[in-house]
Order: structure tokens, then C-alpha cells, then sequence
């Protein structure tokens, strides 16, 4: 039990030590503001040239979109992708940067368990991706005039919070595979073109074709992004995202145990080959 | 009787040279790989209290055998008990009594400043709270950093880096210390402060295991010294008694100039010292003896270096050390 405690606080200080980092890096807060504003915008702009607010071309829209809120879809879907975005910026960048420097190392020559530096980097960056929400709100009320009912802004809130852990869980898996492939940038890329084109985030997932519209509705974020916009646009109320909230949070234990696993397989085969900092 | 700090016996790590592709794998092809053994057979015991010295080469397997001790490196074969401790049974019992520093500076945070690097570890290390902050200010005051304690890593010094990375070492406030390489990159004044602080440590009645190759820092820092190459020990005991397993007083370095065969000054030289090495480069010949007094023969080798047509550019006198050891062993410089 004491040993529990004892973890716990080293975790507590692992996210305590990655905040600090992060307020030490001040650019970091400036993507914070710039991107979350401008990519949607620009998908709404160009949304809105093709249809040319043709109400035909509207309707088309809200048959696949199950909304005509085409500012307000896009935003939600991008708001997720930025979430994405920093999780597997975030911790992936962190837990290699530390293993090519070699304080991952000296990490692994504490008792902690092997828990605290694998989800403590995570934890980090849920501050900095919960101000991207606020701050893509505002945008969608200044530039667009979307405002939702405070009734649709509190089930968002509750969608989002329960939808943590699983995008947690995506960052640390994320993390620990990333060790082994050595490079973050590219494999960043590649996994958020995938969660782009999978996850509905500026298009319907209706739009995939069939088998890509089933591996879709495999990654969590397709549900969360689902379940936003269904509550915040279309009016659904809190019993008709349940069950998707309850697979989430299900998903989610699954992609931690992976992580975990992936996590402890890298350290093990380290411990054979030696390679821990070196690729 | 308490147990030894530490105990290895017949300690092995078999590494794997070159690569396996992907492809390689897929198609199930053999594994050619070659294997060699980077630590091949050591047999250890560090007594408590002592500063125990690994003294090799580059790629002797120091750092291997220490990393196997830290819990980092699983051993192929052979046993460790580190405080009395199996590090395969029971490598969280290890962890949390040993005190590490392997990779040095880099390993720290350089964007924290000390103490917030010290906080995290001692967290990690499983400090307890109301602990923590003594914990953190002995182990600052250990390696003089009490006064830059606030000040960001980036802004420091290699030196104090080194230190800092001690500092963290000492946080569970371990009975064993291991430090691979704690001078390497220093300047001489802040390997000789890095020192002092080692020999604190034996003071405060810790057991120190080190690796070197620096055979200055083993001669002047170690109780014991092991000298290892090759992953093998070919070598142990107090640095004195290893030198005086030299038959030598004194040790000569000469610088010849010679154009034809050198065989006859070389011979004429081993007739009045052991000639430990010799190294042709075009028209110089250097050359290492060891002799019982350097003022006998060094005019002999003038005398030698004349009939044979050579000539003597440079002469050098100096002390035995744990590198014409090294050298007498292996017949290779420590340094090459
Ligand atoms: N992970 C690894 N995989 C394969 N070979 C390795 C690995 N780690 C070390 N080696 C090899 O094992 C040998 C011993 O390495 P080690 O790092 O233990 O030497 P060392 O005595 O610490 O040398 P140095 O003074 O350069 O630090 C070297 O030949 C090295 O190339
Ligand atoms: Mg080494």
C-alpha cells in the first residue's frame, strides 16, 4: 500500500517536472492560440465556396452531417484533431527526448514504477489541449456567431472530460511505440493523417468508404467526435451518448494496457540488448 | 559477517554485433549476427567502505558490468548479489538502495533547475515527503551546489552537471554508490573536486565502486583496483601492490632517431631493462623501459643508442603507474 502512495506521489511530480518544462517552452503556447483558429477556418471558408450557401448544396450537407451547422461541425471535428494533436506531440516527444538523452535511464534506475514515466508526460498536456477548447469556442461565437444552449455546452463538457482517458491512453500508446521507431515527427504525421481520414474530423464518417467506416468506429475518437457534435448541433441529449461514453472509457482501458505492454516489452528487450538509448 | 557491497561470479553479457533487418526476419533467415561476449567471466567483490576502481580500456565492458548491477542490463549468465540482493529477483529492492550515476550531465533535466531536477528524482526514488527537503540539502551539500541550488541546469557548468548528477545519486541515501566514468570531460580542477567529493562518500562509510581510464584517478582515488580488459579481470589488488608487481623502480620513456633496422638498438636496450613497448614511426623508435634506476641506465643507452647508429632525441623519467600495469598485461597502452 505504501508502495501505491509512494508511486502516486512520484507520478504527481513527474507531471509536476513536464508542466514546468512546458511553461519554460513559451512557443508552445502560441500554436495554442494560432492553429485552432485558422485550420477550421479555412475548411469553413472553403466549405462554404463550394455550396456558395446554395440551400440545396446546405441540405445535401445535413443529410451526411446530420446538421447544417457546417462552422460548428467543422470546429468540433478540429477541436479533436488539435487535442490529438498535442497528445501525440506531447508525451511522444517527451518520453523520446528523455531516452535519446538519456534521462529516461536514469528514470529506469529509481524504484517509481515503470507506470510514472510512460503516463506522466500525458498528464501534461491535457492543460495546454483544454485551453484549445476554449479557445476554438470563442472563435466559433466571434467569427461564425455559433452559440450552443448551455444545456449542449455542459453534455460537451461531460463528453470531453470522459473522452480523457481514452485520448490519454492514445498519447501514452503512442509514447511507448515510439521508442522503438525512434523518430516522432514523421510517425506523428502518418498517425494523424490516419486519425484525420478515420475519425471524421472535417468530413462525415458516412463519406468513408464501408470497411474504412468500420475501423473507423475502432478508435475512440470517431465516438467522442460523434458524440460532441451530436449533442452540441443536433440537439441529443445525455441518454443518447451512453453507450458510446461507456465504449469509450472501455477502449480506453484496453489502449492503456497496450501501452503499458508495449512499454514494459521495450524496457525488457532494452535490458537484453542494451539498446535503451541507443538506435 | 556482513555480505560484500557487491559479488559477481562468472558474470557474462553476450551482446549481439550488427544488425537484423526486418526483412531478415520476415523471411525467418538465420540469425548471423555475431555474439561476443562484452563481459566475459568477471568474478567481483567490493568489500563495504572501500572505493573500488574497474580500470580499462575503451569497450573493456565497464559500463556493461555496471549496468548489469543498476538492473538496466540483464546478465547473460553468472549471479550478482548487490547488498546482499539478487537484482534479478528483487530489482526495485536494488534500485531503491543503490546510488546510480551512469550517464552524467546529460541525463538531467537542463530546462529545471537543480533542485527541481532533485525533487522529481527523489520522488522517483521514493522519499518521503517530510524527508524530501533535508534529503535534497545534504545531497546538495555533498557536491558543493548548495548555493547555485536555484539556478536552471543549462546555466551550468560540465563540472557542476557531474556533480548535480551525483547529488542525484545520493538521494535514497544509498550504502553503495556506482559512478561510471565520473571524471570523463572534466577539466583537471573539477575532476579533482569530483574526487573529494568520492572520498566523502568513503568517509560517511559508503562503498563506492567506480570505472576509469584514467589510470591517475584509480592510482590516487582507489582502495582496490580491478583491471579489466576484455571483460576479463586481469588484475586486482591496491593500487601499489599492482605496481609493485612491475619489477621496475622507474620507467623510462626514449625517443631514438634511427633510419636502418632497429633490432640491435632494441636488443642492446633489453639487455640493461624490460623493454615494455616499442613503436616504430618512419625514422623514430619510442620506447618504454622499465629499469631498476633510471641514472644507471640512461647513460647506458646512449652508450647502446651511439653503437648502433641511432641517436637519442628525448629522454623521460618517471614513476611506475598503473599503466605500465596495464601495459605489462596486455602489452597495449590504456589509451590508444
Ligand atoms: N547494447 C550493446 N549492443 C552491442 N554491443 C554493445 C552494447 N553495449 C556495449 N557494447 C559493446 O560491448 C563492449 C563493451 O562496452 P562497454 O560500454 O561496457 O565498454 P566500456 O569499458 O564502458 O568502454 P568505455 O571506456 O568506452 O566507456 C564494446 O565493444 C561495446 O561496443
Ligand atoms: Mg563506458
Amino acid at each position: 500500500m505504501t508502495l501505491l502512495v509512494a508511486d502516486l506521489r512520484a507520478f504527481v511530480a513527474a507531471v509536476r517536472k513536464e508542466l514546468r518544462q512546458v511553461r519554460r517552452y513559451p512557443t508552445l503556447l502560441l500554436s495554442i492560440l494560432f492553429w485552432p483558429v485558422l485550420l477550421p477556418t479555412a475548411w469553413v471558408l472553403m466549405g462554404r465556396a463550394y455550396s456558395g450557401n446554395d440551400p440545396q448544396a446546405l441540405e445535401a450537407f445535413a443529410q451526411r452531417a446530420g446538421s447544417p451547422q457546417v462552422a460548428g461541425f467543422v470546429f468540433v471535428g478540429y477541436a479533436m484533431y488539435m487535442w490529438l494533436s498535442t497528445l501525440l506531440w506531447g508525451p511522444g516527444t517527451a518520453l523520446r527526448t528523455e531516452q535519446v538523452r538519456g534521462s529516461l535511464e536514469a528514470v529506469f534506475l529509481t524504484p517509481a514504477s515503470r507506470l510514472v514515466p510512460l503516463f506522466g508526460p500525458g498528464a501534461a498536456n491535457i492543460l495546454p489541449a483544454s485551453l484549445n477548447f476554449v479557445v476554438m469556442g470563442v472563435a466559433l461565437w466571434l467569427l461564425f456567431g455559433f452559440v450552443p444552449t448551455f444545456q449542449a455546452t455542459l453534455w460537451t463538457l461531460v463528453i470531453i472530460v470522459l473522452g480523457v482517458p481514452a485520448m490519454y491512453a492514445i498519447g501514452a500508446l503512442f509514447a511507448a511505440s515510439v521508442l522503438r521507431f525512434g523518430e516522432v515527427g514523421p510517425v506523428v504525421q502518418l498517425v494523424r493523417g490516419i486519425f484525420v481520414l478515420a475519425c471524421g474530423i472535417t468530413f462525415p464518417v458516412a463519406m468513408l468508404p464501408g470497411w474504412a467506416q468500420v475501423s473507423a468506429w475502432l478508435l475512440p475518437p470517431t465516438y467522442i467526435v460523434e458524440d460532441i457534435r451530436r449533442v452540441l448541433l443536433q440537439g441529443a441529449g445525455p441518454a443518447d451518448v451512453t453507450e458510446h461514453v461507456i465504449l469509450v472509457l472501455a477502449m480506453a482501458v484496453i489502449t492503456a494496457a497496450a501501452a503499458a505492454m508495449v512499454f514494459r516489452a521495450l524496457e525488457t528487450s532494452a535490458r537484453r540488448t542494451g539498446m535503451l538509448s541507443r538506435f | 559477517m556482513t555480505a560484500p557491497a557487491v559479488e559477481t561470479k562468472d558474470l557474462v553479457k553476450v551482446f549481439e554485433r550488427g544488425r537484423r533487418t526486418i526483412w531478415q526476419r520476415l523471411r525467418r533467415e538465420p540469425d548471423r549476427r555475431e555474439r561476443f561476449s562484452a563481459v566475459d567471466g568477471i568474478d567481483l567483490r567490493v568489500e563495504t567502505g572501500e572505493i573500488f576502481g574497474l580500470l580499462g580500456p575503451n569497450g573493456a565492458g565497464k559500463t556493461t558490468t555496471m549496468k548489469m548491477l543498476a538492473t538496466l542490463l540483464i546478465p547473460t549468465s553468472g549471479s550478482i548479489r548487490v547488498l546482499g540482493i539478487d537484482p534479478l529477483e528483487r530489482p526495485r529492492d536494488v534500485r531503491a538502495r543503490l546510488g546510480a550515476m551512469l550517464s552524467g550531465e546529460r541525463s538531467l533535466y537542463w530546462k529545471l533547475t537543480a533542485r527541481e531536477n532533485l525533487e522529481y528524482f527523489a520522488a522517483l526514488y521514493h522519499v518521503s515527503p517530510n524527508q524530501t527537503r533535508a534529503r535534497i540539502e545534504r545531497a546538495l551539500a555533498a557536491v558543493n551546489l548548495s548555493d547555485r541550488a536555484d539556478d536552471y541546469v543549462e546555466r551550468y557548468s560540465t563540472g557542476m552537471r557531474q556533480r548535480l548528477a551525483l547529488a542525484r545519486a545520493l538521494l535514497p541515501d544509498p550504502p553503495l554508490v556506482i559512478l561510471d566514468e565520473p571524471t570523463v570531460g572534466l577539466d583537471p580542477q573539477a575532476s579533482r573536486d569530483l574526487r573529494d567529493r568520492v572520498r566523502e562518500l568513503r568517509a560517511q562509510g559508503r562503498t563506492v565502486l567506480l570505472t576509469t581510464h584514467y589510470m591517475e584517478e584509480a592510482d590516487q582515488l582507489c582502495d582496490r583496483v580491478a583491471i579489466i580488459d576484455h571483460g576479463r579481470i586481469v588484475a586486482l589488488d591496491t593500487p601499489a601492490a599492482l605496481k609493485r608487481t612491475i619489477r621496475a623502480e622507474e620507467v623510462v620513456h626514449l625517443e631514438l632517431g634511427i633510419d636502418g633496422d632497429d633490432r640491435t638498438v632494441l636488443e642492446h636496450l633489453g639487455r640493461m631493462a624490460t623493454v615494455a613497448r616499442s613503436e616504430r614511426t618512419n625514422g623514430t623508435l619510442a620506447v618504454t623501459a622499465h629499469c631498476a634506476s633510471a641514472r644507471d641506465f640512461v647513460p647506458a643507452a646512449f652508450d647502446a643508442a651511439r653503437s648502433a647508429g641511432a641517436t637519442i632525441r628525448h629522454v623521460e623519467v618517471v614513476p611506475v603507474t598503473l599503466e605500465d600495469v596495464f601495459l605489462s598485461l596486455t602489452g597495449r597502452a590504456l589509451r590508444e
